[in-house]
């Protein structure tokens, strides 16, 4: 019996998250104004300085054991937050690029796919980036994480929006 | 039997299979057939099954008779593999643009499955059923478990296409909610089945999966026809202020 009541369970649970899922669809359309707050929001240098190995090294070779982990902990876990807003950040690029994928224009739809391919592989270093730094939290005497990818990944995405803008713009005034 | 049973039975049995001929019809129109090959034949094996399964019912086999049961089986075993194939047509369909992701996909369904038939294996051990017909258990548990199966790849192809922001055609999502809704009622009818009902429940539960595939048959239907993605409606947006940040983002690193 309690087999049976659990397969019911699992079957209505599915059923209510495909419904929510139907009903988010239509939701989730891109958010320019969320991108927007998003992006301001970041402070990309300070985070380039978190991750900054060189400037880890530099902590290591200074402070003593005890300290240098409690700090790069701190610092792990500041990083990651970035990291976190990073993700939201790229995540409102894939639907952004996805929606102009759609264009009728063959240029601009060819833009919005270079802007979802990126900000895909953007997000994908952001889940990798994420994983690492919540290693570096745990386990400080580490070596020092590598998120150069990461950042470049960011400076192309941002770079193709604004690429995109350009265009778009263009074509408007054009039309 | 009351007379209401009787008419939601033949009304949930015939109205979903009636409704679902004007599917394929549309499809073909509409040029989708080519899109979703797998779908198209699946719409028309499920026409041809129930035509075979209504003229087996009505030559006086009714449902516990042996004709009828052996057609059942035969039927939900093709329509069984019908849908591994539309749920790869849809996979493909939602990753074809973006071969990187794809990979990772791929390989995430993989694992997925395995661990899906693995829990589906372990499940079938540990609930027997308590019917005496033992053909009719081993059907039930069998579909159970793959159904299981197909759920869980349907519910990681939302949730991972969500995960990376990507938006279905209006027609790729239409196919693939009509069969989630349909899958997970199937699995509660076929668990309860296996189960020792009264007759009055076992009466009511058989209108369960006839109902949830009427839904299911709508939803295709609606999303067929008016779902689709206006040619050329694409969305195109600007950004604003974007170009005030030109200097930074322009900035070689």
């Amino acid at each position: 019996m309690t087999t049976t009541l659990l397969f019911v369970l699992v079957a209505f649970v599915l059923l209510l998250s495909f419904a929510y899922l139907a009903t988010r669809r239509t939701k989730d359309l891109p958010d320019v104004d969320q991108a927007l707050t998003a992006i301001r929001a970041l402070d990309i240098e300070a985070f380039r300085n978190l991750v900054d190995p060189e400037e880890e090294a530099f902590l290591r070779a200074r402070l003593p054991v005890p300290e240098f982990k409690k700090i790069k902990r701190e610092r792990a876990r500041a990083a990651f937050a970035y990291v976190r807003a990073l993700s939201s950040v790229s995540l409102q690029f894939a639907r952004f690029g996805d929606a102009a994928r759609r264009s009728p224009d063959p240029v601009i739809a060819a833009s919005g796919k270079q802007i979802a391919d990126s900000a895909i592989y953007l997000r994908l270093r952001t889940l990798d980036a994420g994983a690492q730094l919540m290693l570096s939290a745990l386990f400080p005497s580490l070596d020092p994480h590598r998120l150069r990818a990461l950042l470049q990944q960011y400076d192309q995405a941002t770079y193709l929006l604004l690429k995109h803008n350009v265009l778009t713009r263009a074509h408007s005034r054009a039309a | 039997m009351a007379h209401w049973y009787k008419f939601a039975l033949y009304y949930l049995w015939i109205a979903p299979h009636a409704l679902l001929v004007v599917v394929p019809v549309l499809m073909f129109v509409r040029r989708l057939h080519k899109s979703f090959p797998v779908f198209f034949v699946y719409t028309l094996y499920e026409t041809l099954g129930f035509l075979l399964r209504f003229a087996a019912y009505t030559a006086g086999h009714g449902p516990g008779a042996g004709l009828y049961r052996y057609v059942f089986i035969v039927a939900a075993a093709g329509s069984t593999a019908l849908r591994f194939g539309i749920i790869q047509e849809i996979f493909n369909n939602v990753f074809r643009d973006y071969p990187r992701l794809e990979r990772l996909a791929t390989t995430s369904m993989r694992w997925l499955t395995g661990l899906l038939v693995l829990a589906a294996i372990l499940t079938t051990f540990y609930s027997s059923g308590t019917l005496p017909d033992n053909l009719l258990v081993g059907v039930r548990l069998l579909e159970r478990s793959v159904t299981i199966i197909q759920a869980g790849l349907l519910l990681f192809l939302f949730l991972f296409s969500r995960m990376f922001g990507l938006s279905w055609r209006s027609y790729t999502f239409g196919i693939a909610l009509g069969f989630a809704i349909f899958a997970s009622t199937e699995i509660a009818s076929w668990t309860l089945g296996l189960t020792a009902l009264t007759e009055h429940s076992r009466y009511l539960l058989d209108l369960l999966p006839t109902g949830s595939y009427h839904v299911s048959v709508l939803v295709w239907l609606g999303y067929l026809l008016g779902g689709g993605e206006k040619p050329g409606g694409g969305p195109t947006y600007t950004i604003p202020e974007i170009d005030q940040w030109s200097g930074e983002l322009g900035r070689p690193r």
